[in-house]
Protein backbone atom coordinates (compact mmCIF):
# COMPACT_ATOMS: atom_id res chain seq x y z
CA UNK A 1 0.00 0.00 0.00
CA UNK A 2 2.68 2.50 1.07
CA UNK A 3 4.81 1.38 -1.87
CA UNK A 4 2.04 2.33 -4.27
CA UNK A 5 1.65 5.77 -2.79
CA UNK A 6 5.39 6.28 -2.84
CA UNK A 7 5.63 4.99 -6.41
CA UNK A 8 2.96 7.36 -7.65
CA UNK A 9 4.36 10.40 -5.80
CA UNK A 10 7.98 9.70 -6.75
CA UNK A 11 7.12 9.09 -10.41
CA UNK A 12 5.05 12.27 -10.53
CA UNK A 13 7.79 14.32 -8.85
CA UNK A 14 10.46 13.15 -11.28
CA UNK A 15 8.24 13.60 -14.34
CA UNK A 16 7.19 17.08 -13.24
CA UNK A 17 10.79 18.06 -12.46
CA UNK A 18 11.77 17.08 -15.99
CA UNK A 19 8.85 19.11 -17.36
CA UNK A 20 9.95 22.14 -15.32
CA UNK A 21 13.41 22.02 -16.83
CA UNK A 22 12.28 21.23 -20.37
CA UNK A 23 9.33 23.60 -20.85
CA UNK A 24 9.82 26.32 -23.43
CA UNK A 25 7.49 28.79 -21.78
CA UNK A 26 8.50 29.96 -18.26
CA UNK A 27 4.84 30.21 -17.24
CA UNK A 28 4.41 26.51 -17.97
CA UNK A 29 7.57 25.79 -15.98
CA UNK A 30 6.22 27.63 -12.96
CA UNK A 31 2.89 25.81 -13.15
CA UNK A 32 4.56 22.38 -13.41
CA UNK A 33 6.65 23.42 -10.42
CA UNK A 34 3.47 24.19 -8.49
CA UNK A 35 2.16 20.68 -9.17
CA UNK A 36 5.53 19.24 -8.18
CA UNK A 37 5.49 21.08 -4.84
CA UNK A 38 2.07 19.61 -4.07
CA UNK A 39 3.37 16.10 -4.74
CA UNK A 40 6.41 16.76 -2.54
CA UNK A 41 3.97 17.79 0.18
CA UNK A 42 2.32 14.39 -0.29
CA UNK A 43 5.70 12.73 0.22
CA UNK A 44 6.13 14.69 3.46
CA UNK A 45 2.78 13.38 4.67
CA UNK A 46 3.99 9.85 3.95
CA UNK A 47 7.07 10.63 6.04
CA UNK A 48 5.02 11.73 9.04
CA UNK A 49 5.91 15.40 8.61
CA UNK A 50 2.50 16.97 8.34
CA UNK A 51 3.52 20.42 9.52
CA UNK A 52 6.22 20.54 6.86
CA UNK A 53 3.66 19.42 4.29
CA UNK A 54 1.49 22.37 5.28
CA UNK A 55 4.53 24.67 5.19
CA UNK A 56 5.41 23.39 1.76
CA UNK A 57 1.93 24.24 0.50
CA UNK A 58 1.71 27.62 2.26
CA UNK A 59 5.20 28.98 1.65
CA UNK A 60 6.47 27.24 -1.46
CA UNK A 61 3.30 26.73 -3.46
CA UNK A 62 1.41 29.67 -2.01
CA UNK A 63 4.02 32.40 -1.73
CA UNK A 64 7.30 31.70 -3.54
CA UNK A 65 5.70 30.46 -6.74
CA UNK A 66 3.26 33.37 -6.74
CA UNK A 67 6.32 35.61 -6.59
CA UNK A 68 7.79 33.76 -9.57
CA UNK A 69 4.57 34.11 -11.52
CA UNK A 70 4.49 37.81 -10.70
CA UNK A 71 7.97 38.26 -12.09
CA UNK A 72 7.19 36.26 -15.22
CA UNK A 73 4.23 38.55 -15.75
CA UNK A 74 6.29 41.68 -15.05
CA UNK A 75 8.69 40.80 -17.81
CA UNK A 76 7.79 40.67 -21.44
CA UNK A 77 8.64 37.22 -22.66
CA UNK A 78 7.31 36.88 -26.15
CA UNK A 79 10.67 36.85 -27.89
CA UNK A 80 12.11 34.73 -25.10
CA UNK A 81 9.97 31.79 -26.14
CA UNK A 82 11.33 31.79 -29.66
CA UNK A 83 15.05 31.48 -28.94
CA UNK A 84 16.87 28.21 -28.38
CA UNK A 85 16.00 26.46 -25.16
CA UNK A 86 19.24 24.74 -24.26
CA UNK A 87 22.76 26.04 -24.50
CA UNK A 88 25.21 24.25 -26.69
CA UNK A 89 27.04 21.23 -25.39
CA UNK A 90 24.11 20.07 -23.30
CA UNK A 91 25.41 16.54 -23.57
CA UNK A 92 28.26 17.56 -21.28
CA UNK A 93 25.79 19.06 -18.83
CA UNK A 94 23.71 15.90 -18.89
CA UNK A 95 26.87 13.94 -18.12
CA UNK A 96 27.50 16.24 -15.17
CA UNK A 97 24.06 15.47 -13.80
CA UNK A 98 24.58 11.74 -14.39
CA UNK A 99 27.94 12.04 -12.62
CA UNK A 100 26.18 13.44 -9.56
CA UNK A 101 23.80 10.48 -9.61
CA UNK A 102 26.78 8.11 -9.90
CA UNK A 103 28.60 9.69 -6.96
CA UNK A 104 25.39 9.46 -4.99
CA UNK A 105 25.04 5.78 -5.84
CA UNK A 106 28.54 5.00 -4.66
CA UNK A 107 27.95 7.00 -1.52
CA UNK A 108 24.67 5.27 -0.74
CA UNK A 109 26.07 1.75 -1.04
CA UNK A 110 27.65 1.77 2.39
CA UNK A 111 25.07 3.96 4.08
CA UNK A 112 23.34 2.60 7.19
CA UNK A 113 21.00 4.45 9.50
CA UNK A 114 22.76 5.11 12.77
CA UNK A 115 21.25 5.24 16.25
CA UNK A 116 17.60 6.08 16.56
CA UNK A 117 16.47 9.32 18.12
CA UNK A 118 13.69 9.84 20.64
CA UNK A 119 10.98 10.89 18.17
CA UNK A 120 9.45 7.64 17.00
CA UNK A 121 6.13 7.71 15.16
CA UNK A 122 4.28 6.98 18.40
CA UNK A 123 6.12 9.74 20.27
CA UNK A 124 5.38 12.26 17.54
CA UNK A 125 1.77 11.09 17.44
CA UNK A 126 1.42 11.48 21.21
CA UNK A 127 2.87 15.00 21.20
CA UNK A 128 1.20 15.98 17.87
CA UNK A 129 3.56 16.91 15.11
CA UNK A 130 3.53 20.69 15.33
CA UNK A 131 4.13 20.59 19.06
CA UNK A 132 7.01 18.14 18.69
CA UNK A 133 8.61 20.35 16.04
CA UNK A 134 8.12 23.49 18.12
CA UNK A 135 9.59 21.76 21.15
CA UNK A 136 12.82 21.04 19.31
CA UNK A 137 12.88 24.32 17.38
CA UNK A 138 12.41 26.63 20.36
CA UNK A 139 14.72 24.86 22.79
CA UNK A 140 17.63 23.54 20.73
CA UNK A 141 17.62 25.90 17.77
CA UNK A 142 17.21 29.37 19.27
CA UNK A 143 20.20 30.96 17.58
CA UNK A 144 19.39 29.75 14.04
CA UNK A 145 15.84 30.90 14.65
CA UNK A 146 16.95 34.44 15.47
CA UNK A 147 19.39 34.41 12.58
CA UNK A 148 16.51 33.44 10.29
CA UNK A 149 14.81 36.68 11.29
CA UNK A 150 17.97 38.60 10.37
CA UNK A 151 17.95 36.84 7.02
CA UNK A 152 14.35 37.86 6.41
CA UNK A 153 15.28 41.42 7.40
CA UNK A 154 18.04 41.38 4.78
CA UNK A 155 15.52 40.07 2.25
CA UNK A 156 13.10 42.92 2.97
CA UNK A 157 15.78 45.62 2.85
CA UNK A 158 17.43 44.21 -0.27
CA UNK A 159 14.29 43.71 -2.26
CA UNK A 160 12.76 47.07 -1.29
CA UNK A 161 16.03 48.81 -2.11
CA UNK A 162 16.44 47.08 -5.46
CA UNK A 163 12.92 47.61 -6.67
CA UNK A 164 12.15 51.04 -5.21
CA UNK A 165 15.29 52.96 -6.11
CA UNK A 166 14.46 53.47 -9.72
CA UNK A 167 10.87 54.50 -9.20
CA UNK A 168 11.77 57.96 -8.02
CA UNK B 1 7.67 -1.18 3.44
CA UNK B 2 9.59 1.55 1.64
CA UNK B 3 13.34 1.38 2.33
CA UNK B 4 15.19 4.60 3.12
CA UNK B 5 17.36 4.55 0.06
CA UNK B 6 14.37 4.88 -2.28
CA UNK B 7 13.78 8.31 -0.79
CA UNK B 8 17.47 9.19 -0.97
CA UNK B 9 17.49 8.14 -4.62
CA UNK B 10 14.45 10.26 -5.33
CA UNK B 11 16.09 13.28 -3.67
CA UNK B 12 19.29 12.68 -5.62
CA UNK B 13 17.51 12.39 -8.95
CA UNK B 14 15.52 15.59 -8.35
CA UNK B 15 18.78 17.32 -7.38
CA UNK B 16 20.49 16.08 -10.56
CA UNK B 17 17.60 17.30 -12.71
CA UNK B 18 17.99 20.69 -11.04
CA UNK B 19 21.72 20.73 -11.76
CA UNK B 20 21.08 19.85 -15.38
CA UNK B 21 18.47 22.59 -15.73
CA UNK B 22 20.75 25.14 -14.13
CA UNK B 23 23.62 24.31 -16.46
CA UNK B 24 21.68 23.76 -19.67
CA UNK B 25 19.02 26.47 -19.65
CA UNK B 26 19.83 30.11 -20.17
CA UNK B 27 16.51 31.67 -19.26
CA UNK B 28 17.29 33.16 -15.89
CA UNK B 29 13.85 32.44 -14.41
CA UNK B 30 14.14 28.75 -15.26
CA UNK B 31 17.66 28.72 -13.83
CA UNK B 32 16.12 30.06 -10.64
CA UNK B 33 13.45 27.37 -10.69
CA UNK B 34 16.22 24.80 -11.09
CA UNK B 35 17.78 26.05 -7.87
CA UNK B 36 14.44 25.52 -6.16
CA UNK B 37 14.40 22.00 -7.62
CA UNK B 38 17.80 21.30 -6.08
CA UNK B 39 16.63 22.61 -2.70
CA UNK B 40 13.60 20.35 -2.89
CA UNK B 41 15.74 17.34 -3.68
CA UNK B 42 17.76 18.02 -0.56
CA UNK B 43 14.59 18.60 1.45
CA UNK B 44 13.16 15.22 0.47
CA UNK B 45 16.37 13.49 1.59
CA UNK B 46 16.45 15.39 4.88
CA UNK B 47 12.83 14.65 5.77
CA UNK B 48 13.31 10.98 4.87
CA UNK B 49 16.42 10.73 7.03
CA UNK B 50 14.60 12.49 9.85
CA UNK B 51 11.76 9.97 9.64
CA UNK B 52 13.95 6.88 9.49
CA UNK B 53 16.34 8.03 12.20
CA UNK B 54 13.37 9.09 14.37
CA UNK B 55 14.89 12.48 14.99
CA UNK B 56 13.21 15.79 14.26
CA UNK B 57 16.38 17.74 13.57
CA UNK B 58 16.26 17.00 9.85
CA UNK B 59 12.81 18.54 9.68
CA UNK B 60 14.01 21.64 11.54
CA UNK B 61 16.73 21.99 8.92
CA UNK B 62 14.12 21.75 6.16
CA UNK B 63 12.14 24.42 7.95
CA UNK B 64 15.13 26.77 7.81
CA UNK B 65 15.82 25.84 4.20
CA UNK B 66 12.30 26.92 3.30
CA UNK B 67 12.84 30.26 5.06
CA UNK B 68 16.15 30.73 3.23
CA UNK B 69 14.50 29.84 -0.07
CA UNK B 70 11.86 32.51 0.49
CA UNK B 71 14.48 35.17 1.24
CA UNK B 72 16.55 34.04 -1.72
CA UNK B 73 13.56 34.17 -4.05
CA UNK B 74 12.65 37.69 -2.89
CA UNK B 75 16.14 39.12 -3.43
CA UNK B 76 16.99 37.08 -6.53
CA UNK B 77 13.82 38.05 -8.31
CA UNK B 78 14.37 41.69 -7.37
CA UNK B 79 17.82 41.43 -8.98
CA UNK B 80 16.24 39.86 -12.08
CA UNK B 81 13.78 42.74 -12.34
CA UNK B 82 16.54 45.33 -11.93
CA UNK B 83 18.64 43.58 -14.58
CA UNK B 84 15.71 43.32 -16.95
CA UNK B 85 15.06 47.04 -16.59
CA UNK B 86 18.67 47.83 -17.45
CA UNK B 87 19.40 45.24 -20.11
CA UNK B 88 15.97 44.23 -21.41
CA UNK B 89 16.89 40.56 -21.59
CA UNK B 90 16.40 37.38 -19.60
CA UNK B 91 19.27 35.56 -21.27
CA UNK B 92 22.00 34.81 -18.76
CA UNK B 93 24.78 34.84 -21.37
CA UNK B 94 24.13 38.48 -22.16
CA UNK B 95 24.71 39.56 -18.57
CA UNK B 96 28.47 39.24 -18.68
CA UNK B 97 29.88 42.73 -18.21
CA UNK B 98 31.63 41.59 -15.03
CA UNK B 99 33.64 39.12 -17.10
CA UNK B 100 37.29 40.17 -17.27
CA UNK C 1 7.99 1.30 12.02
CA UNK C 2 9.40 3.92 9.64
CA UNK C 3 8.80 3.10 6.00
CA UNK C 4 5.42 1.49 6.42
CA UNK C 5 3.73 4.49 8.02
CA UNK C 6 0.44 5.50 6.41
CA UNK C 7 -1.11 8.83 7.41
CA UNK C 8 -4.57 7.31 7.72
CA UNK C 9 -6.09 10.49 9.15
CA UNK C 10 -5.54 12.08 5.75
CA UNK C 11 -7.82 9.58 4.01
CA UNK C 12 -10.66 12.18 3.73
CA UNK C 13 -8.25 14.56 1.97
CA UNK C 14 -7.35 11.82 -0.51
CA UNK C 15 -11.01 11.01 -1.14
CA UNK C 16 -11.72 14.71 -1.59
CA UNK C 17 -8.88 15.06 -4.10
CA UNK C 18 -10.00 12.01 -6.07
CA UNK C 19 -13.63 13.14 -6.18
CA UNK C 20 -12.71 16.68 -7.23
CA UNK C 21 -10.39 15.37 -9.96
CA UNK C 22 -13.00 12.95 -11.27
CA UNK C 23 -15.65 15.65 -11.14
CA UNK C 24 -13.55 18.27 -12.94
CA UNK C 25 -12.11 15.99 -15.59
CA UNK C 26 -15.46 14.20 -16.00
CA UNK C 27 -17.25 17.46 -16.71
CA UNK C 28 -14.66 18.40 -19.34
CA UNK C 29 -14.71 14.98 -21.00
CA UNK C 30 -18.50 14.73 -21.01
CA UNK C 31 -18.77 18.24 -22.42
CA UNK C 32 -16.28 17.35 -25.11
CA UNK C 33 -18.27 14.25 -26.04
CA UNK C 34 -21.68 15.84 -26.31
CA UNK C 35 -21.18 19.42 -27.49
CA UNK C 36 -21.52 20.64 -31.06
CA UNK C 37 -18.28 21.70 -32.65
CA UNK C 38 -18.66 24.20 -35.48
CA UNK C 39 -15.76 26.63 -35.12
CA UNK C 40 -15.29 29.71 -37.24
CA UNK C 41 -12.95 32.65 -36.87
CA UNK C 42 -15.39 35.00 -35.15
CA UNK C 43 -16.31 32.38 -32.57
CA UNK C 44 -12.72 31.47 -31.71
CA UNK C 45 -11.67 35.05 -31.07
CA UNK C 46 -10.93 36.06 -27.45
CA UNK C 47 -14.07 37.39 -25.81
CA UNK C 48 -13.85 41.03 -24.84
CA UNK C 49 -17.48 41.89 -24.21
CA UNK C 50 -18.28 42.10 -27.89
CA UNK C 51 -15.54 44.59 -28.78
CA UNK C 52 -12.87 43.59 -31.28
CA UNK C 53 -9.72 42.68 -29.29
CA UNK C 54 -6.91 45.23 -29.47
CA UNK C 55 -3.27 44.54 -28.68
CA UNK C 56 -1.63 41.65 -26.89
CA UNK C 57 -3.19 39.67 -24.07
CA UNK C 58 0.13 39.65 -22.19
CA UNK C 59 0.68 43.09 -20.77
CA UNK C 60 3.39 44.10 -18.40
CA UNK C 61 2.34 44.58 -14.82
CA UNK C 62 3.73 47.38 -12.74
CA UNK C 63 6.68 46.70 -10.44
CA UNK C 64 4.58 47.93 -7.52
CA UNK C 65 2.85 44.54 -7.53
CA UNK C 66 6.20 42.87 -7.04
CA UNK C 67 7.05 44.89 -3.95
CA UNK C 68 3.75 43.92 -2.36
CA UNK C 69 4.18 40.23 -3.30
CA UNK C 70 7.71 40.20 -1.92
CA UNK C 71 6.64 41.67 1.40
CA UNK C 72 3.87 39.07 1.51
CA UNK C 73 6.38 36.24 1.05
CA UNK C 74 8.64 37.46 3.85
CA UNK C 75 5.85 37.96 6.34
CA UNK C 76 4.33 34.63 5.31
CA UNK C 77 7.53 32.96 6.45
CA UNK C 78 7.36 34.91 9.69
CA UNK C 79 3.84 33.61 10.32
CA UNK C 80 5.00 30.05 9.60
CA UNK C 81 7.46 30.44 12.46
CA UNK C 82 4.67 31.70 14.68
CA UNK C 83 2.53 28.55 14.35
CA UNK C 84 4.76 26.08 16.24
CA UNK C 85 5.60 28.81 18.72
CA UNK C 86 1.92 29.32 19.53
CA UNK C 87 1.48 25.57 20.00
CA UNK C 88 4.41 25.09 22.41
CA UNK C 89 3.99 28.41 24.20
CA UNK C 90 2.27 26.84 27.21
CA UNK C 91 5.20 24.44 27.71
CA UNK C 92 8.16 26.78 27.39
CA UNK C 93 6.58 29.96 28.70
CA UNK C 94 8.51 33.18 29.28
CA UNK C 95 11.66 31.97 27.55
CA UNK C 96 9.81 31.35 24.29
CA UNK C 97 8.08 34.68 24.69
CA UNK C 98 11.39 36.56 24.85
CA UNK C 99 12.71 34.63 21.86
CA UNK C 100 9.68 35.60 19.83
CA UNK C 101 9.82 39.23 20.92
CA UNK C 102 13.39 39.47 19.60
CA UNK C 103 12.36 37.72 16.38
CA UNK C 104 9.42 39.99 15.75
CA UNK C 105 11.41 43.10 16.73
CA UNK C 106 14.06 42.34 14.10
CA UNK C 107 11.38 41.89 11.47
CA UNK C 108 9.67 45.04 12.65
CA UNK C 109 12.85 46.93 11.76
CA UNK C 110 12.45 45.65 8.20
CA UNK C 111 8.80 46.64 8.23
CA UNK C 112 9.66 50.17 9.35
CA UNK C 113 12.35 50.36 6.68
CA UNK C 114 9.87 49.34 3.98
CA UNK C 115 7.43 51.87 5.37
CA UNK C 116 9.96 54.70 5.39
CA UNK C 117 11.06 53.81 1.87
CA UNK C 118 7.40 54.18 0.86
CA UNK C 119 7.09 50.58 -0.32
CA UNK C 120 3.43 50.65 0.64
CA UNK C 121 2.64 53.89 -1.19
CA UNK C 122 0.69 53.33 -4.39
CA UNK C 123 1.84 56.31 -6.36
Amino acid sequence: MVEWFFGYLAGAVILLAILVVASRNPVHSVLWMLLMFLHVAGLYLLLNAEFLAATQVIVYAGAILVLFLFVVMLLNLREEIKIRRFTGGWLFKGLTALGIIYVLRRGLEGFRVGFEGPWSIEAVGRATHTRALGQVLFTEYILPFEIASLLLLVAIVGAVFLSKKRLR
Amino acid sequence: MVPLYWYLWLGGVVFAIGVFGFLARRNIIIMFLSIELMLNGVNISLVALSHYMQDLRGQILVFFIIAVAAAEAAIGLAIIIAMFRNRDTLHADEMAEMKG
Amino acid sequence: MPGSYLPSSYLPVLIFLVISLVFGLGALVMGGMFRLRRPYAEKLRPYESGVTPVGEPRQRFSVRFYVIAMLFVVFDVEVIFLYPWAVVFDRIGLFAFIEMVIFIFILLVGYVYAWRKEAFVWE
